[in-house]
């Protein structure tokens, strides 16, 4: 690996650790004046736990004696330094909206005094921003810090960091205080933290006397910090598994006010929301903010729909999310037992302990199911990939090349990247288009991918898409993606298909439909059934090519409506799709069946299917939530555990039939 | 064409205003981007049509609805400027009481004949503006932010929706790194009151009273257990019910009705 750019961050980064840990020792009066002399630095910005009324912050130090290592616990976690509460991604005129500016990192950053478990947050956090599409604006934070942890002297009586085994930590900062009175006992972890330390005189050895304290001190935390949890943080996940439809949801959700103040003050939530802000002068920002699951718009699409209305769905999913999505997704549990949420909730219903064991209580039976546990990831092995750190939010410019009108309420628009590159998606994929200064919003790709400009057709139901519907041939828009999992292709080759399109399912159907009738690809499928409904006629999307489809051999075409107002023409039947779905004459063994379409349709349509005799595994969905990230940080479209935005949008009925989110 | 804009006052302290013409240096930057056609506050002309109508104050007498409908057909948009228009403001507390009690205990030594058959003293009763015609948008607070007042003006002169949050003001206070006031001994409406004011209260160790109404769909049973847990009494959850939000309870009691 040597100095390449792919590396540790932070992790194992000096041969010093693998040597053995490093202990030095300095005097109070020399600690002191180390923590003045970074102060005094005007090269670094400062920052370290501090008081603020009876409570503790981190917060900038303005003098040593304002370092408080005694604190037991902080309001907020470090969090906020990695991803602010208000966190500015981007900034344009909309003048010239596609000359983006970023905002460049301040001065290095020391953080002094973070708790070990509040480290190991931080860890998972890296985990998080740094798995997959690897944020850029969290990893230059993360690697402009300096990250000074601190050993827990006095213990919050609502910290249970004992319990989840995270009073220790073996990684993830650069120098570990321990405050021994006269003395501080530092660890030597990183070549940043080596070099800072530098800065301060007289640091001797550590003697083993010194270093049996330090142990004694963490041991002694450990052992305190419980609050006697009933369960290993490791059962969380069965326990949780086997209680999706506990009593306790409900009766403590009784209480909730959702105010969002867990998962706020958090550190292991990251969920955030992007939003588009543009000042007297016409300057556009596109700004992150902090969101939270607990809140209802959270989960809000465009068209209104809150996918979890009931505050027990929000006040379930921060637990499951803690407790066995991310287990599912990166293998560790997110709760570091420090305490917070149990201290802020109000009503007092936001604490893991009391709420876990109440699980447990409640639970009939409990079995730790091995089988069924996550893999478990050490969190000192987390690689990650600068090279593709990547602005996530940052769109490319496109022109819209052609633009026609398809009912009252949608238009088709036909777009090229600036770049004169193909989009180069699947069928099934969506792009996040922005209108700068307004926002963005998630659209299918309606084209195959074969083409070089792509379709979207667009549906003026919110603010983006009715900017959208206000734009001329030749205007600028932004382009992100294309995103998510759309259809294998290949797995269906040699497969009858059918499918199903509800309303505004036509159009991400089409871009496989025009890809498998493609006169290249048509020899690679069977017969293709395409049966479409919508409300009335007027509504109908694509008139004259269904026309063309249904002239190409081994192709039928059924359509319906649910009703055809005196005045109007109409040729197909009249009724609900699903009375067209008996009338398809498909042959059930050998069919994929896809299905898109409000989420109204999902249910009978696939019951139908199953009535039928097709296999679970041959019917083949595509799920709407409100993608707001596309790459899987911001948590806004999740499904249980699954991430409509990168596991989806399309799915197999077979993986989700059993996730009681996915067709409520 | 710079959108033309107006604002008219009703029953209020027009304090909403104040923040306005108080605008200090952004003023310039909202002349180059709006022509004021009218605006008591500030100056004297009037104008036959606006773009967009910032209403002020409760809807009180005949003579204020009349005059009200009149500015709706003049205007594109109609935005409630501030806690009163938006609810009534403290003022709609004497709507528990007669029209008759409301005089008698504001003029006790009026002679009857005086207020009688004066259209300025007829029946009032306080409605926000939303009761009497339609409204566009809403500009919460007592008294509106003048941040805020800026974004909204923004949002609507590039066609966007006001971006008036639909979270709770713990959102804000906790953001803020702010002490919870129900952890030393005083009680808030934060929990299910509307942010965007910053959480300016509770940043001043002061209680929110909900000042810009309620979220959407605020919990406001798990509210009144966490009060009733914090040992109020019936009487005193009310009035932290009623300080600004009395549309709500009215409300609740004609549906209960």
């Amino acid at each position: 690996m040597g100095e390449s750019n792919t590396r540790l961050l932070q992790k194992k980064n000096t041969q010093e650790n693998e040597k053995g840990v490093f202990m030095k020792v300095i005097s109070k009066q020399d600690f002191s004046d180390f923590i003045t002399t970074l102060i005094n630095d005007e090269s670094l910005d400062v920052h370290g736990v501090k008081a603020k009324d009876e409570k503790f912050v981190f917060g900038e130090l303005e003098s040593s004696d304002d370092l408080r290592l005694d604190y037991d616990t902080t309001i907020l976690p470090p969090k906020k330094y990695f991803m602010p509460q208000y966190e500015t991604l981007m900034k344009c005129s909309l003048k010239s909206p596609f000359d983006i500016k970023e905002e460049k990192p301040q001065k290095p950053l020391v953080l002094i005094g973070v708790h070990p478990y509040d480290i190991i947050a931080i860890n998972q956090m890296d985990a998080y921003y740094c798995n997959d599409d690897v944020s850029k604006s969290y990893l230059d934070r993360r690697k402009n810090t300096i990250l000074i942890g601190s050993d827990v002297l006095n213990i919050h009586d609502k910290a249970f960091f004992g319990s989840m085994n995270t009073g220790q930590v073996e990684n993830g900062y650069d120098l570990f205080l321990t405050d021994l009175d006269d003395k501080v006992v530092i660890e030597i972890k990183s070549k940043k933290g080596k070099k800072l330390l530098n800065k301060a005189a007289m640091v001797r050895e550590a003697s083993d006397v010194e270093k049996q304290k330090v142990t004694a001190i963490r041991t002694a935390a450990q052992g305190k910090a419980k609050r006697g949890m009933k369960i290993e943080p490791k059962q969380w996940y069965s326990l949780l598994d086997q209680n999706y439809t506990s009593k306790v949801w409900k009766n403590q959700s009784d209480k909730c006010l959702a105010c969002g103040t867990c998962t706020l003050v958090c550190p292991t939530c990251f969920c955030y929301d992007v939003n588009d802000e543009i000042d007297l002068k016409g300057n556009s920002k596109r700004v992150r903010t902090w969101d939270g699951c607990l809140l209802r718009q959270f989960s809000e699409v465009a068209g209104g729909e809150v996918f979890r209305e009931d505050i027990k769905d929000r006040y379930r999913h921060r637990f499951f999310r803690k407790g066995k999505y991310l287990p599912d997704r990166l293998g560790f549990t997110a709760c570091v037992g420090c305490g917070r949420c149990s201290t802020q909730c109000i009503p007092d219903i936001a604490d893991p302990v009391k709420v876990m064991n109440l699980v447990f209580d409640n639970s009939e039976t409990f079995i730790q199911d091995e089988d069924k546990q996550p893999k478990s990831i050490s969190l000192d092995a987390i690689k990650i990939d600068e090279d593709k750190a990547t602005s996530l939010h940052h769109p490319f410019p496109a022109t819209i090349t052609k633009i026609e009108d398809l009912t009252e309420r949608e238009k088709l628009f036909e777009i090229e990247l600036d770049s004169g590159e193909k989009l180069g998606h699947e069928p099934g994929q969506f792009v996040e288009v922005s209108v700068m200064g307004v926002g963005e919003a998630p659209i299918s790709i309606a084209s195959p991918p074969k083409r070089k400009r792509f379709d979207l057709v667009i549906r003026n139901v919110g603010e983006v898409t009715n900017k959208l519907h206000e734009m001329k041939k030749g205007d600028k828009v932004g382009i992100r993606g294309p995103f998510g999992t759309g259809f294998d292709v290949d797995q269906y080759k040699g497969r009858d298909l059918l499918f199903i399109a509800a309303g505004l399912g036509l159009p991400p159907l089409r871009s496989l439909i025009a890809h498998v009738l493609d006169k290249d690809n048509r020899k690679d499928y069977g017969k293709v059934t395409i049966l479409h409904g919508c409300k009335e006629p007027c509504e109908v999307l694509f008139d004259s090519e269904i026309g063309k489809w249904q002239e190409i051999e081994n192709v039928n075409v059924l359509r319906t409506v649910d009703r055809c107002p005196e005045g109007e023409c109409w040729d197909g039947d009249i009724g609900l799709i699903t009375k067209l779905i008996p009338k398809a004459n498909f042959d059930q063994k050998n069919t994929f069946c896809m299905i898109i379409g409000p989420p109204v349709v999902y249910p009978f349509c696939i019951q139908i299917l199953l009535d039928l005799s097709v296999p679970e595994e041959r019917i083949i969905v595509s799920l709407e939530r409100r993608m707001k990230c596309g790459v899987g940080k911001c948590g806004h479209c999740q499904i249980n555990n699954l991430y409509v935005c990168k596991d989806g949008p399309v799915f197999n009925y077979k993986d989700i039939k059993d996730l009681p989110e996915a067709f409520e | 064409m710079k959108p033309k804009i107006a604002f008219f006052d009703f029953a209020s302290c027009e304090g909403c205003q104040l923040q306005v013409a108080n605008l200090e240096e952004s003023v310039i930057d909202v002349a180059e981007v709006v022509d004021v056609v009218e605006f008591r506050e500030v100056m004297t002309e009037q104008a036959e049509s606006y773009d967009i109508a910032f209403i002020e104050g409760s809807i009180t007498r005949p003579i204020d609805e009349k005059r009200l409908k009149a500015i709706r057909k003049k205007t594109k948009t109609l935005v409630a400027l501030g806690t009163c228009a938006h609810l009534g403001g403290v003022q709609r507390l004497s709507n528990q009481w007669s029209a008759k009690e409301n005089l008698k205990e504001v003029y006790p030594d009026a002679k009857e004949k005086n207020i009688n058959k004066n259209e300025f003293f007829e029946n009032p009763h306080h409605k926000a503006v939303d009761e009497v015609v339609k409204v566009d948008y809403v500009i919460p607070g007592c008294p509106i932010d003048r941040t805020e007042f800026i974004k909204v003006l923004v949002a609507l002169i590039h066609g966007k929706k006001p971006p008036i949050p639909d979270y709770p003001v713990c959102v804000e206070c906790k953001k803020k790194e702010n002490i919870c006031l129900f952890t030393i001994g005083k009680f808030c409406m934060g929990p299910i009151a509307r942010a965007g004011c910053g959480a300016i209260c509770p940043s001043h160790g002061s209680e929110c009273e909900a000042c810009r109404g309620y979220i959407s769909h605020p919990h406001e049973r798990a509210q009144i257990d966490v009060l009733e847990d914090c040992g109020l009494s019936a009487d005193e959850i009310m009035h932290r019910k009623t300080m600004f939000t009395y549309k709500y309870v009215e409300k609740e009691k004609e549906e209960s009705k």
